[in-house]
């Protein structure tokens, strides 16, 4: 049995490294892959918005509040615009996200002690960035409130750090623990591992039999007292080691370039990444097993691999996903498996921490393979 | 002596299709036994069946001893299969693919060295054994794959058209193996479209449309011919083939290049009356006499009775 599998896994290794262009792929894409999601998903992190100020007003005052707006990362000042046709237009040709405007009359308004007001021109398109910039004008100006009453009631003899208990009596104090600059990345980069490993993966196991199919030599092979099981492991053992190299290369990226913490979990996730490979290809081997051709195996891969980085959590919670929609995830490994990773490289759990995850991913091995096993014996007799 | 390969009643059906009907078969241990026939006729089925890769509608099959029904793993030990198509792996070598197979057939470390290495030369593949098997020529491929079939040392062999599309030389090549393979005691089932290779076998059998319509022995096969043949020296040739297709009493007529073999039901159509209707056609007939068949002819006319017997069940 072991002898076989072993004869069957040497065959393989001999094909996959005979074929140079596609073991280059299979070793650099994951890195490739790791590194463009990675960065594709920090950016939208950084959340810096080109905006532009409109000083109509240009007094005092409205000096003050331009130069708050640029204490605040959110906002990427680009600088000021003439006039409000000059707005428009770098709006409409999309260099700008933002205008702020202090309309003419502005600080003779608070004077006066009339109401001022403070306009912001917001591009919709883009529904990230809008709130984003109102955010941060609503800060700026209820910092410029405080201050002047604080100021204001100064002047009738309060002192400034009573007034300030005055006008903001409750703070909202927050602690953040686990990512506690609540960056995107952070949470993201597991689901982005587990995709990558996934991709390659569920792809070449897919077609795997279907190949030998198409060439003539699945008959050949069944004409021999092979066993099933050993056709099955056999093929499965060469793919399981070079992902094994991959998750040595994705980690490697995911530290240094993410700085996904990886060294103090190691073991964990080595574990993690080893168990959700084995998950990967067994769903290839069951796809493998169901297909008539190479074309029909890659057709399921794709209907399989692409609605899983939105149902399985890797991208966003599933909490958003509505409730009839979530049964689904808890079909996809991925959902599992960018759990556990998060847990780990997170909150630094160990494995009493996430050793349920470690039981489902192991199951779905256990299941799949088995499936496969049968599907493979139920088509081929 | 011995039976290598018996069958009773063998059936398998696609659907509603019968692809081999209550086929009986019985080869002979260390014979090379011809299963002949035309396209679709259910010669691979048969095959399939015999080597454990397709199990039966009905009847049983026993190869070397086991029963396929009952133990299709058990067969696939004992015999070596080449299929009809390239079935190997384009991307190994020669020997890497040779070894592959004897690995899969559990030959053990040492022995498998041996026995690859030997296969290799005695099918003459040894001088190419690291050129990858798709670079090999279509002669050269089929010798591999035979040598696929061989490397476990089966008693017996399945091989499904062997030379097919191979050049002459090729074929000459492959039937000296075959007959090689055959003196050491192996059977050897073979399907050809060549009635020549036919020739060469000990026994064969006509299929047809899943039935085993004849069989015997080359002589046996032309001794039981049941239609009388009359070579016919006649021209226009294609006119005086069309004129005779439509003479009460003659089932067949074959065009060999100036000449024409004419079938008849025995004792329907006499010489003259065909030399008669010739010239009425204005097809003169120079020459017409009675010759011995070939084993084309005796599948021919078989295929044909066949055939007709089929519209009347």
């Amino acid at each position: 049995m072991i002898a076989v599998i072993l004869h069957v896994a040497r065959k393989e290794f001999l094909q996959i490294f005979r074929d140079r262009r596609s073991l280059v792929l299979i070793l650099v894409m994951p890195i490739l892959l790791t590194f463009l999601f990675g960065k594709a998903l920090e950016t939208g992190d950084l959340r810096s918005i080109p905006s532009a100020i409109l000083n109509e007003d240009d007094s005092p005052e409205s000096n003050v509040i331009a130069t708050a707006f640029s204490t605040y990362g959110e906002v990427q000042l680009q600088g000021e615009v003439p006039d409000r046709e000059a707005a428009y237009l770098s709006l409409s040709e999309g260099k700008i996200k933002a205008v702020i405007i202090i309309p003419k009359g502005f600080m003779k308004q608070i004077e006066a002690g009339e109401e001022a007001q403070l306009q912001l021109l917001l591009d919709g398109t883009d529904n990230n960035s809008a709130p984003i910039v109102e955010g941060v004008a609503k800060r700026v100006i209820q910092r410029y409130n405080a201050e002047r009453a604080i100021k204001g009631l100064w002047a009738q003899g309060v002192r400034p750090d009573r007034g300030r208990r005055l006008i903001q009596p409750v703070y909202v104090q927050t602690e953040i623990r686990y990512n506690p600059g609540l960056q995107y990345l952070s949470y993201v980069m597991p689901g982005v591992i587990g995709l990558t490993l996934q991709l390659l993966t569920v792809m070449l196991m897919a077609v795997s039999l279907p190949r030998e199919r198409e060439r003539g030599t699945l008959d050949q092979l069944l004409a021999t007292p092979i066993a099933r099981t050993e056709l099955i492991l056999g093929k499965l053992l060469p793919y399981f080691v070079i992902s094994l190299v991959n998750v040595a290369t994705i980690l490697v990226v995911a530290d240094r370039g993410f700085g996904v913490p990886v060294v103090r979990g190691l073991p964990l996730l080595v574990l993690l990444c080893a168990l959700f490979v084995l998950t990967s290809l067994a769903t290839g081997l069951l796809i493998s097993a169901v297909s008539h051709s190479q074309f029909q195996a890659v057709q399921i891969a794709v209907f399989y691999v692409l609605p899983v980085f939105m149902l399985s959590g890797a991208y966003a919670p599933i909490e958003v996903i509505p409730d009839y929609i979530r049964p689904i995830s808890y079909l996809f490994p991925l959902m599992y498996f960018s759990r556990a990773v998060r847990a780990v490289t997170l909150r630094g759990a160990d494995f009493l921490g996430i050793w349920r995850d470690v039981v489902v991913l192991a199951g779905f091995v256990l299941v799949f393979v088995y499936w496969a096993v049968l599907a493979f014996r139920k088509r081929t007799s | 002596m011995d039976c290598a390969i018996e069958t009773t009643d063998l059936t398998r059906r696609f659907g509603a299709v019968a692809a081999v009907s209550g086929l009986r078969l019985s080869v002979q241990a260390g014979e090379i036994f011809g299963f002949l026939g035309p396209n679709g006729a259910g010669k691979t089925t048969t095959i399939r069946m015999l080597c454990g890769l397709l199990a039966p509608s009905e009847g049983t099959a026993r190869v070397a001893g086991v029963d396929v029904v009952q133990d299709p793993e058990g067969v696939k030990r004992l015999v070596g299969y080449m299929p009809q198509r390239f079935s190997l792996y384009g991307d190994l070598t020669a020997a890497e693919n040779l070894d592959f197979f004897a690995g899969i057939y559990r030959l053990a470390n040492s022995l498998r060295r041996e026995r690859v290495a030997e296969t290799l030369r005695r099918v003459g593949l040894w001088e190419r054994k690291d050129a990858l098997a798709e670079h090999l020529s279509g002669g050269l491929k089929q010798r591999l794959a035979l040598a696929c079939a061989l490397v476990h040392g089966p008693p017996i062999l399945f091989l499904d058209e062997p030379t097919a599309g191979a050049d002459p030389p090729s074929r000459q090549r492959m039937w000296d193996l075959l007959y090689e393979v055959a003196g050491e005691g192996r059977t050897i089932l073979v399907t050809t479209h060549y009635v020549e290779e036919a020739e060469r076998c000990r026994t064969i059998g006509f299929m047809h449309q899943g039935r085993l319509v004849g069989g015997g022995s080359p002589e046996e096969c032309k001794g039981r011919f049941t239609e009388t043949l009359l070579e016919v020296d006649a021209a226009p040739v294609m006119q005086a083939a069309a004129a005779l297709r439509e003479v009460e009493g003659v089932t067949g007529v074959s065009v060999y290049g100036r000449l024409l073999r004419v079938f008849t039901r025995p004792g329907a159509v006499s010489a003259e009356r065909l030399a008669a209707i010739l010239t009425d056609r204005g097809a003169g007939a120079r020459g017409i006499r009675p010759v011995p068949p070939t084993l084309e002819d005796v599948f021919m006319s078989l295929t044909r009775l066949a055939e007709t017997g089929a519209e009347d069940r």
